[in-house]
């Protein structure tokens, strides 16, 4: 086997939202930091369609059947289309195993999937990190919202998060950028909250620069395209393209080795750590080993839990770090597409300029103070008020002219709620690897079995319910609850597989995200996770993994690891 | 789009107060020139088949003072469509909607639908098609599951290319690449041009 070239302080596997954030705070505090993703570069600004107006994308703009036989996952998360195709994985040379149906949202790529995700950025609260121990679930986070608050602060401000400060008990206020604007409607719905029912309704706390930040000149404010998944040319909303990988850039620590597939933590017995990592060269299938002191996997929840299950060794016979035999369980997802939407009257002398990449939030009400429902925890509801455009004519009698008149005249505004349920962890909503399988480089793949339980079942249908009666409240017509029904997987907010807590008997990593088995190893992406919450969850990554990033260059300093 | 062509849209769409990410944005994603379809010859639908699609298109959005569903090249996505993006069950559903169509015509006019006069055409895409709207009115399956019937995916496909033409999107909506701001609320008439912006709206319905 090949040696890398030489070796370094630390080495962090992946360049996601967390890998990305590993990079920047390792590299920034003066550590020789491998990098090394699994998928090709992606330079800021190497998006190939984010200029392309809407009549040069082909089909419409849908995947073409070629495109679906090849990335029949991204097709069922509705996320695949000619603008964004390339950012999902090949599930045919990527394929895993469904006991029972799941759908795991991936891209092979640096920046992987910090380029395509929804850019919803919210803290969580005392209570999310409380509620385990209270409630007897699962095991108990190791630390508290006040443990993380600092962090959170520290990532709100370097990636720019537009949003309105607003005192929630439930949702804390981070540091942020000037919010985007309501809309009239939405702004009759959050009155009519407030006044009817004592909800809250806010504008959605996005990672959309609304105001230019003077530590990052590479990037620019929103231009109101809407067209992030392309991948932003402007620079205007945060991934690790635009934003981490160009700091750790220029601190001239990073070595970043794309089409570098780490497929094993190498254990070394005799000091009783990890020494480094055996990578595959994705182009070469060449195999080599890099060395470090102190190994960072952010690999994606699966990716870093398939890379420690294939990790074996006498002192790690099921998977590295697993002495706890929770490497692989307490899958979390957050279940959507429960809900409910309606048309909203009296508002079509307004309309609006510009696309908001952005919709809106209400905190979750359920399960608070006096509110006691027949489940547990609860959900957020995600949404926004528009006018119809011209796909509303398919049901349209009128055809010819007047059909034409009537697309360029906007059509009634409508107001859409979709539920973000949390998801418990339950050990049995779990991951194996499967020797007998192997992807196209030779390696073994997951097995996935996992699904909903009785808990977030009973949810939904308050998630769809409770919608309708806030649409009622608002005095919106044709109000129609919809639950289309969820697998795990469609959420793409995977978590949980290898969790956070005290006693390393229940839990695989400690209260810094470090392996309680093996200290000079750390996992900050969402496998860490001990619950799900009910928040979109990369700024809770975020502000773990820059937390962990300064936990161990304390103690590469104080020789600890 | 080449470099200078990138510069001057960039110029153009944002009045003069071009940053410099926008500039270095735009260059990066200069790509090939979009296809021409000058010399366009269907690969899927037969010369007749095309014949009638082209001209049930142009029922359904007919040249006025703007382009019309044959003018922006309806026919040639239909065929690249059905093609490329049905599948083959879909595909057999269109063809067999689309010889029931031809049926119909010989059935009630004794000639070929387009053997008929202007006004009987327009008739009996109206005939297929109102009643088609009302089940499609009444649906509650979600719109993959949908068997929607040869006019319904006609008017879908028509629908689809037309307002995501350059002519459907610029000349009968608005459209602006880069808005620069948002403003949430304003009234119709000072949003634009008062018409409905072609960007903001699903390619799939």
């Amino acid at each position: 086997m090949a040696a890398g070239n030489g070796s370094f302080d630390a080495i962090v596997v992946g360049t996601g939202i967390s890998g990305g954030w590993a990079a920047k705070e390792l590299t920034e505090k003066g550590l020789k930091t491998l990098v090394l993703d699994r998928g090709r570069m992606v330079e800021h600004g190497e998006y190939p369609t984010a200029n392309m107006q809407l009549w040069e994308l082909p089909y419409g703009g849908r995947p073409t059947q070629e495109d679906i036989d090849k990335q029949s996952v991204a097709e069922r998360g509705g996320v695949l289309s000619q603008a964004t195709k390339h950012w999902f994985v090949n599930d045919i040379d990527h394929p895993y195993i469904e006991k029972k149906p799941f759908a795991w949202v991936r891209g092979y790529h640096v920046g992987g999937r910090s380029i395509m995700w929804g850019r919803q950025s919210y803290r969580w609260s005392p209570m999310d990190f409380e509620a385990n121990a209270k409630e007897g679930v699962g095991v108990d986070w190791p630390i508290r919202y006040e443990e993380l608050a600092p962090w959170y602060g520290h990532v709100e401000s370097f990636i720019g998060v537009s949003g309105q400060a607003e005192g929630y008990e439930q949702l804390p206020d981070g540091k942020f950028l000037p919010p985007m604007e309501l809309n009239c409607v939405e702004l009759h719905l959050k009155q009519a909250l407030a006044d009817k029912l004592g909800r809250c309704l806010t504008i959605g706390r996005t990672a959309n620069l609304t105001a230019p930040l003077a530590h990052s000149p590479q990037r620019g404010t929103c231009q109101y395209r809407n067209l992030c998944w392309r991948g932003c040319p402007f620079g205007a909303y945060f991934s690790s393209n635009s934003s981490t990988l160009p700091a750790a850039e220029k601190t001239g620590n990073m070595t970043l080795r794309p089409n570098s597939i780490v497929y094993e933590l190498i254990h070394d017995a005799k000091n009783d750590r990890a020494s480094g990592v055996r990578v595959l060269d994705a182009e070469t299938n060449e195999q080599m080993e890099f060395h470090a002191r102190v190994i960072f996997l952010c690999a994606s929840t699966f990716g870093s839990t398939q890379i420690l299950m294939n990790s074996v060794s006498s002192r790690f016979p099921d998977g590295f770090g697993n002495d706890s035999g929770e490497l692989g369980c307490n899958i979390m997802d957050h279940h959507l597409g429960a809900g409910a939407s309606a048309v909203a009257e009296g508002f079509d002398d307004k309309y609006y300029t510009g696309q908001r990449p952005n919709g809106i939030y209400i905190p979750r009400f359920v399960n608070i103070g006096k509110d006691k429902r027949d489940y547990l925890r609860g959900f957020g509801y995600q949404g926004g008020a528009g006018r119809s455009g011209w796909t509303r004519l398919l049901e349209d009698p009128t055809l010819g002219a007047d059909l034409k008149t009537k697309a360029a005249a906007p059509g009634p505004w409508r107001m859409g709620l979709t539920g973000f349920g949390e998801t418990l962890p339950y050990h049995d909503n779990r991951v194996t690897l499967d020797r007998s399988r192997k992807d196209k480089h030779g390696l073994p793949v997951l097995t996935f079995d996992a699904m909903l339980r009785e808990n977030e079942l009973k949810m939904r249908k308050d998630m769809a319910a409770e919608a309708a009666t806030m649409l009622e409240a608002a005095g919106f017509r044709n109000v129609h609850e919809y639950d289309g029904g969820d697998v795990l997987g469609i959420g793409i907010h995977e978590m949980g597989t290898a969790r956070m807590g005290r006693d390393p008997k229940t839990s695989v990593l400690n209260a810094w995200n470090q392996m309680h088995a093996c200290r000079n190893v750390y996992v900050t992406d969402g496998s860490c996770m001990t619950s799900s919450a009910c928040q979109n969850p990369s700024l809770t990554y975020m502000a773990l993994t820059a937390r962990a990033a300064d936990h161990a260059v304390q103690e590469l300093k104080r020789m600890k690891l | 789009m080449n470099r200078r062509e990138a510069i001057r849209r960039v110029a153009l769409m944002m009045g003069g107060a071009v940053s410099a990410p926008a500039i270095l944005g735009v260059l990066a994603g200069c790509s090939a020139e979009p296809d021409t379809e000058a010399e366009w010859k269907p690969t899927f639908l037969t010369q007749a088949q095309v014949a009638l699609v082209a001209e049930v298109a142009e029922i359904m959005i007919p040249r006025t003072d703007t382009p019309g569903a044959k003018d922006v090249g309806i026919p040639a996505f239909i065929d690249k469509m059905l093609k490329d993006v049905y599948p083959e069950d879909e595909q057999a559903h269109f063809f067999a909607g689309l010889a029931d169509f031809e049926a119909q015509a010989k059935r009630q006019h004794g000639r070929t639908f387009l053997e008929l006069e202007p006004a009987l055409r327009t008739a009996l895409v109206k005939e297929v098609h109102d009643p088609a709207v009302e089940v499609e009115r009444k649906a509650t399956l979600p719109v993959a599951e949908r068997d929607r019937p040869f006019i319904l995916m006609m008017k879908e496909l028509t629908l689809l290319g037309y307002f995501t033409s350059e002519p459907g999107a610029t000349q009968v909506l608005q459209y602006r690449p880069v808005p620069g701001a948002y403003h949430a609320c304003v009234p119709l008439a000072q949003a634009g041009k008062g018409k409905t912006w072609a960007t903001e709206t699903s390619y799939r319905f």
